[in-house]
């Protein structure tokens, strides 16, 4: 029965995301000028709608999870530590965001390569490390000098 | 302008060195691509856009068009070797392929599975030729209301048959079409779900939300379950097709090019189903259908043939309505829009020159596709030796760098991330990605052909049934809801009928 609890807890988040959307933030964040005549005009008609729709689809996907008797597949097996390294990885992504302007995206990014390597226990460490260097170097030459992408550098060690 | 001034403008566009490198380079691209477990012709035609950015529009879309190609067949090679699709369109290649490699006769099924493919990818094109042009000259007497009725149904057929479940593949949709609403109002110009931030105001950069969606979740899932290779690469054996088994197959091949075109035509349908169908017409309505499944030449060729059928045909609905059929020809109207060009009826007026560029770089694909095919089946194992353990790095800093590449902005990056969670979270509780994504390219356009339908009316929803189009979508929209929920209470009966069911 789990993938069809999961079915219900999907329909629930959606009607949840929607009714975030209907009561908080669509009336918050979408803003429309005074002077619309007609509500399907409006920018507010479009998100409404679709928060509406979104609605329905959630109410379809409760009811068909909780009263369909269709045989479940079983669920897949819990990795072990899987969910460790995804949270070793949303740290990296995060990491990421604050390296690129400070050390420059070369440089983040051969740290990230040898950290996503080694995070997914590669058999070839030289390899990876000798690839942590150089892909990231290929790739700044190819758009810093082909494509004339500004990359960033960072307050550090600047590339020519 | 005649059909021979139309070819001799497209020549003009196309008949230089770079175009035909470009070409090439995408056809070599995507058949390593689609040769590597874990890398799809998706994720190969995504990871390559960024690199176009910089080239002219003609040789950019050709890259992409040959990287899509290249990327059917690649998925050939490791399905028929290792026992493990490239590509998802490869699955049905399996069943045939790799009792053939056991046998000692790989050669000859990868040489079947290169002719099929090259004679299927050729009869898709030409059907490209044929229909585009003609269905773009319908198209022309589309106003907005005819827009947003097609859009409508391309996105109820494309959110209905993506997944297993309509609901999971209209939730999809529907998370797309909500996307799209950030930015700046498209009649009003007032903010839209921006929160006050300024890198919102242009709506999510599209590069962003498609490589998060795609290629991310593959890095996820590497992270989530790190594997290492899977299956031992077999030797090709001596054995090679001869043309007499290419004759027996030709048929076969015909048949599966054309079911490959009909699915390929209509949006969402994508080459995997084409490929399985044209599988089960071929073992049908073969003599030797009792080999099928234990290594029948013939079930190799109906297999690829059905696949490749698909690469040209669904170009048509991108070419002739500006509606992607599925995510790779979404990805590439991408390119198109990044070059400043919109595809649709229009192109084939105001474009025609590049319209007919493409056709004959399409052409000249097959044959490139032919040579590079032939050299990728030998040189196989040292493709499928590339560790994953680096492979998927690199692809995480290859992301990188082209959604940056795309205007200079490292929030672009985050939203990569992001839109990446939202893919893994999406892969791990089966609603399908494709809708999501061909909604948040097609959102805009339905949103603003409703509201000018409604300008046009005075605000009367009687524009939206003005006409035998109009009906004619509204009644195709009805009839594949009405398909779809029909088969889903089949497949519950059915589902409920066998034993140990519940």
């Amino acid at each position: 029965m789990q993938r069809i609890k999961r079915q219900s807890l999907i329909g629930i988040a959606s009607i949840i995301v929607a009714a975030v959307l209907m009561f908080a933030i669509i009336p918050t964040w979408v803003s429309s000028p005074s002077n619309v005549r007609n509500i399907v005009l409006s920018p507010l008609f479009w998100p409404y709608i679709l928060s509406g729709l979104t609605v329905l689809i959630g109410l379809g996907l409760v009811v068909t999870g909780f009263f369909t008797t269709d045989p479940v597949e079983p669920e897949q097996p819990a990795i072990s530590g899987g969910y460790g390294r995804l949270g070793i990885l949303a740290a990296i992504m995060t990491l990421t965001m604050f390296a690129l302007p400070r050390l420059g995206m070369v440089w983040t990014s051969m740290l990230i390569f040898a950290a996503t390597a080694f995070l997914i226990r590669t058999s070839h460490p030289r390899a990876a490390i000798i690839c942590a260097i150089t892909v990231p170097l290929v790739l700044y030459g190819f758009f810093a000098h082909v494509a004339s992408v500004a990359i960033p550098q960072g307050n550090y060690v600047r590339l020519p | 302008m005649s059909f021979l001034d139309s070819i001799a403008a497209g020549l003009s566009l196309v008949g230089n060195f770079e175009a035909f490198a470009a070409l090439f380079v995408g056809v070599l691209i995507g058949t390593i691509a689609g040769a590597i477990p874990g890398m799809s012709a998706t994720m190969a035609v995504a990871l390559t856009l960024p690199f176009t950015f910089a080239m002219e529009a003609v040789p950019a879309i050709l890259l992409l068009l040959g990287v899509y190609k290249g990327g059917i067949f690649g998925g050939c090679i490791p399905a028929i070797l290792i026992k493990t699709p490239g590509t998802p369109a490869s699955s049905a290649t399996v069943l045939d392929g790799y009792p053939m490699a056991e046998k000692g006769q790989a050669g000859k099924a990868l040489g079947m599975a290169l002719w099929a493919s090259c004679t299927a990818d050729l009869i898709s094109n030409l059907s490209l030729i044929l229909f585009a042009g003609w269905l773009a000259s319908f198209a022309l007497n589309f106003g907005p209301p005819e827009f947003f009725t097609l859009i409508l149904f391309s996105l109820t057929i494309i959110a209905g048959v993506s997944g297993n479940s309509l609901l999971k593949g209209a939730l999809s949709a529907m998370l797309g079409l909500l996307l799209a609403t950030v930015g700046l109002d498209l009649v009003y110009g007032t903010n839209r779900l921006t929160f006050g931030d300024p890198n919102l105001m242009g709506g999510l950069n599209f590069i962003a939300v498609l490589i998060g969606l795609f290629a991310m979740p593959e890095v996820m899932s590497m992270v989530w379950d790190p594997k290492p290779h899977e299956g031992k690469a077999r030797g090709l054996g001596s054995d090679s097709v001869t043309f007499g088994e290419y004759k027996r197959c030709f048929r076969t091949i015909v048949r599966g090019s054309f079911i490959g075109v009909f699915l390929g035509s209509i949006p969402g349908i994508g080459a995997a189903p084409a490929a399985f169908l044209s599988y089960s017409e071929a073992r049908r309505k073969s003599p030797n259908k009792a080999n099928f499944g234990k290594g029948e030449v013939e079930g190799v060729a109906a297999s690829e043939a059905g696949n490749n059928g698909v690469a040209g045909a669904t170009l048509i609905p991108l070419l002739a309505l500006g509606v992607p059929g599925d995510v790779i020809t979404a990805i590439i109207i991408g390119a198109f829009m990044i070059h400043g060009l919109q595809p649709g009826p229009m192109m084939f007026v105001l474009n025609k020159d590049l319209i007919y560029g493409l056709f004959i770089g399409l052409i000249v694909s097959s044959f490139f596709l032919f040579f590079i095919g032939s050299l990728a089946i030998r040189l196989f194992k040292y493709v499928a030796d590339i560790p994953r353990g680096v492979l998927f790095p690199g692809v995480l800093v290859l992301c990188i760098y082209g959604v940056f590449a795309v205007n200079n902005n490292i929030f672009d990056v985050g939203v990569m991330f992001v839109m990446g969670w939202v893919g893994y979270v999406m892969l791990r509780n089966d609603i399908p990605a494709a809708p999501f994504l061909i909604a948040f390219i097609l959102g805009p356009l339905l949103e603003n052909n409703f509201r000018q339908a409604m300008l046009m009316s005075g605000n009367s929803p009687e524009i939206l049934f003005r006409g035998p189009i109009t009906w004619f979508f509204w009644f195709l929209t009805l009839l594949t809801v009405a398909a779809i929920i029909r088969a889903g209470i089949r497949a519950t009966r059915s589902m409920r009928s066998k034993p140990g069911a519940g």
